[in-house]
């Protein structure tokens, strides 16, 4: 089963610096496509190349998807992985339910996989056996998605934030967001919290220039320290990572605040370490406070959750790749069936004209037709066992019984279900599995 | 309700054959399939959210029940003549019947599927007295001196605005189910299929309020009924102190809302509100003389005049 190979690297063998050497996008990814479809041994390619991965696949040897990393990043050879035939059905089907990903079951992955497949598929590097494989994997990425909860729940400390804060209040439109404090985490939840429509982001730091250079960065607007109680008392989220090394916000603070807001829910996420929220604000009524450790506890859960959907959808990967592979065997197996078949009914049928050509005269009609099933039965009876073998070696993958019976009964492949001759490849079984191919 | 009572007003009660032999029973008992059928689809809507289908396919079935209902409520006012409304079992099914139109509106408004799993089953509850009690014993027909038109605004004003409660009651559940979610910081299931504190509370506010006119309505309609069948606007019957102080601890919360007052304290108030009026509907029948609302009208009908 010499037919589709993978040559990749990933987050998980090559570092930042080797695969950013070889990715590719636009242009630069048609050209490739193009020089490997080029190759005489090459008979499709796709490449699927992502931030944190770079997997070139091929209906061709390993050697002609090698070439592409050898000829972009000499270094990248030591960070290769390789996969052939089943073992690449796999990993491409792994790979778009995001069972290779970074973070398990994440939505991105089966998005840039298609988006590969749509680059190779126009510049006509890919053709009808990676469009049945790609299908394939896509499908199977959706039954993972649907079948499995490996995509639920939040995986990251700003996603934790927005699901908080959408549970208490549904989205921020007409609500003010404030940062407290000019921490990086902080930055990133704001702009998570953004996509729930907040009104405005305001940014409050000790030092007022870098509150002003974070406003900046995530479209906000900078105010005074000195502001911050009147901040507190018109936002209804305040994300807070200062480095102060104390309590910020105390509890007695907030309890004046909760009056002043006269009691409006007010939600704190302390991003900080030391913290900077004190903890007791979470016990006042209307007051939803959380720490890094209560977010961080959510995202292992996630983790933890999906961990244990990834045995479920290995499970679903298994069952597609068999199905996918023994469906593309009995495609193999086919054409020497149907070649077989029509060469012994074509012998019997001549055999028995011969006969009744001879002894014809002296037979009624009833009689001729008792030689010609006479016929027919003889074939049948004969071929029965050898299709049933041939049946069955096709579902199970063996494509060296369909090569040896083309080649025992000499039946032409090249018949209205393969299009491609059967000359330029050494192995007839070869030649099978790949039939479908133009 | 009453269109009957011209023919048959001179009549003393109704054949003593059991409920089973009424149509309108049976027909009830369809309706409530179809509920149970509907708080099945929402259960399962709330137990796996991905499958929307089930939240639309519970959605399509209390719309079905409503019909069904409709049509038994129907027959009940021509078998029973209008009596059946004076009893705990024939208001029950009423408010059931108001809940589920009041339901069906809110489901359509505000897209919550999920309150479906919280109401469909309180709205099982009430029916279930409905399918097995012998429908509207004792009491005999309403007679003539009390069956004013205000009468109907009174019973329809009451039963609807307990329908309101009971949704409001389902949805501060939810409130403060979600609540003690989001501050005990477990994040499980429930937290993830609840809708947000903002949405519920909101929801919850809503429907106390309208809850409160309609109940208003009912007062002033009942008060009007006491005086041509009691004789007395207000004749400290316990069911018009009890039912006045519900209307204050409405009034109240209306008043609290205006302040400020949300959340977990309002969702608590609103379970209390509605514990007190199943309460007392329940409870005050439950001891025939605790008042007169219960539907001993022959008694008083001398005083009336």
């Amino acid at each position: 089963m010499n037919d589709v190979s993978m040559v990749g690297l990933s987050h998980k063998s090559a570092p930042i610096g080797v695969r950013e050497r070889v990715a590719l996008c636009g242009d630069a990814l048609r050209d490739a496509l193009t020089a490997l479809r080029a190759r005489p041994d090459v008979d499709e390619a796709m490449v699927i190349s992502t931030c944190n991965r770079v997997e070139v696949y091929v209906a061709g040897p390993v050697s002609a998807a090698r070439s592409f990393f050898v000829d972009r990043c000499a270094e990248s050879v030591d960070h290769l992985y390789v996969r052939e035939s089943r073992e690449a059905v796999r990993h491409l089907f792994r790979v778009a339910a995001s069972l290779d990903s970074m973070v398990l079951g994440e939505q991105q992955i089966l998005g840039q996989v298609k988006e590969a497949y749509g680059v190779a598929s126009a510049s006509g590097a890919a053709g009808a056996f990676v469009s049945r494989l790609c299908n394939r994997a896509f499908a199977t990425a959706k039954r993972v998605r649907n079948e499995t909860q490996i995509g639920c729940g939040a995986s990251s400390m700003s996603q934790v934030a927005v699901e908080l804060v959408e549970k208490i209040f549904s989205d921020l439109k007409g609500r003010e967001i404030v940062l407290v404090g000019a921490g990086k985490m902080g930055a990133l939840s704001a702009k998570a919290l953004a996509s729930l429509g907040a009104d405005r982001i305001l940014v409050t730091n000790r030092s007022p220039e870098r509150a002003r250079a974070l406003a900046e960065q995530v479209g906000g607007f900078s105010r005074d320290w000195a502001e911050l109680d009147a901040l507190l008392v018109a936002a209804d989220v305040a994300i807070v990572s200062t480095g102060a090394p104390n309590y910020v916000i105390t509890a007695e603070m907030v309890q004046r605040l909760m009056k002043a807001r006269r009691h409006r829910s007010m939600c704190f996420i302390d991003l900080s370490v030391p913290r900077n929220v004190d903890p007791k604000c979470a016990d006042l009524p209307d007051v939803y406070a959380y720490d890094v450790d209560d977010l961080e506890k959510v995202v292992q859960t996630t983790k933890e959750a999906r961990a244990g959907e990834a045995i479920r959808a290995e499970a679903i990967v298994e069952a597609e790749v068999m199905a996918f592979v023994a469906e593309r065997d009995q495609r193999a197996a086919l054409p020497v069936l149907a070649g077989l078949r029509r060469k012994a009914e074509q012998i019997a049928r001549t055999e028995a004209e011969r006969t009744l050509a001879q002894i014809g005269a002296s037979l009624d009609d009833k009689q001729r037709k008792s030689v010609e099933a006479m016929a027919r039965a003889i074939v049948n009876k004969l071929l029965h066992v050898p299709t049933a073998r041939l049946k069955e070696a096709a579902a199970s993958g063996d494509t060296a019984l369909p090569g040896a019976a083309a080649e025992l009964f000499d039946v032409d492949n090249n018949d209205q279900h393969s299009q491609r001759p059967a000359a330029d490849s050494g192995h007839s079984a070869q030649v099978l599995s790949m039939s479908e191919k133009r | 309700m009453q269109d009957d009572r011209n023919g048959c007003a001179g009549e003393e009660g109704w054949p003593d054959g059991g409920g089973i032999d009424f149509m309108s029973v049976w027909i009830l008992r369809f309706a409530a399939a179809l509920y149970l059928a509907a708080a099945a689809a929402y259960v399962f809507y709330f137990a796996r959210p991905r499958h929307t289908r089930a939240a639309s396919a519970g959605y399509t079935l209390v719309g079905a029940g409503f019909l069904v209902h409709a049509i038994s409520i129907g027959f009940a006012c021509s078998e029973f003549r209008g009596a059946e409304f004076f009893t705990l079992r024939g208001g029950l099914v009423m408010i059931a019947w108001l809940a589920a139109g009041g339901f069906l509106l809110l489901i359509r408004a505000y897209r919550l599927p999920a309150i479906g799993a919280f109401i469909t089953p309180l709205l099982l509850m009430a029916l279930v007295p409905g399918l097995f009690a012998q429908p509207g014993q004792s009491h005999g027909i309403v007679p003539e001196v009390v069956r004013l038109p205000v009468l109907k605004l009174h019973v329809i004003a009451a039963t609807g605005a307990v329908g309101l409660f009971a949704i409001a009651f389902g949805v501060a559940l939810m409130y403060l189910l979600q609540e003690r979610e989001l501050k005990g910081k477990r994040f499980g299931a429930l937290f993830s299929r609840l809708p947000s504190l903002t949405a519920l509370d909101r929801l919850n506010q809503r429907m106390v309020r309208s809850g409160f006119v309609i109940y208003t309505i009912a007062l002033v309609s009942g008060t009007l009924t006491a005086k041509t069948a009691w004789g007395r606007f207000f004749g400290w019957d316990l069911q018009q102190v009890i039912s006045l102080g519900i209307w204050l601890l409405f009034a109240l919360m209306v008043q609290l809302r205006h302040s400020g007052i949300h959340g977990r304290k309002y969702a608590v108030l609103t379970v209390v509100g509605f514990v007190l009026v199943m309460g007392t509907m329940v409870g005050l029948r439950q001891a025939p003389g605790l008042t007169r609302h219960e539907g001993s009208y022959a008694a008083d009908r001398g005083s009336s005049s």
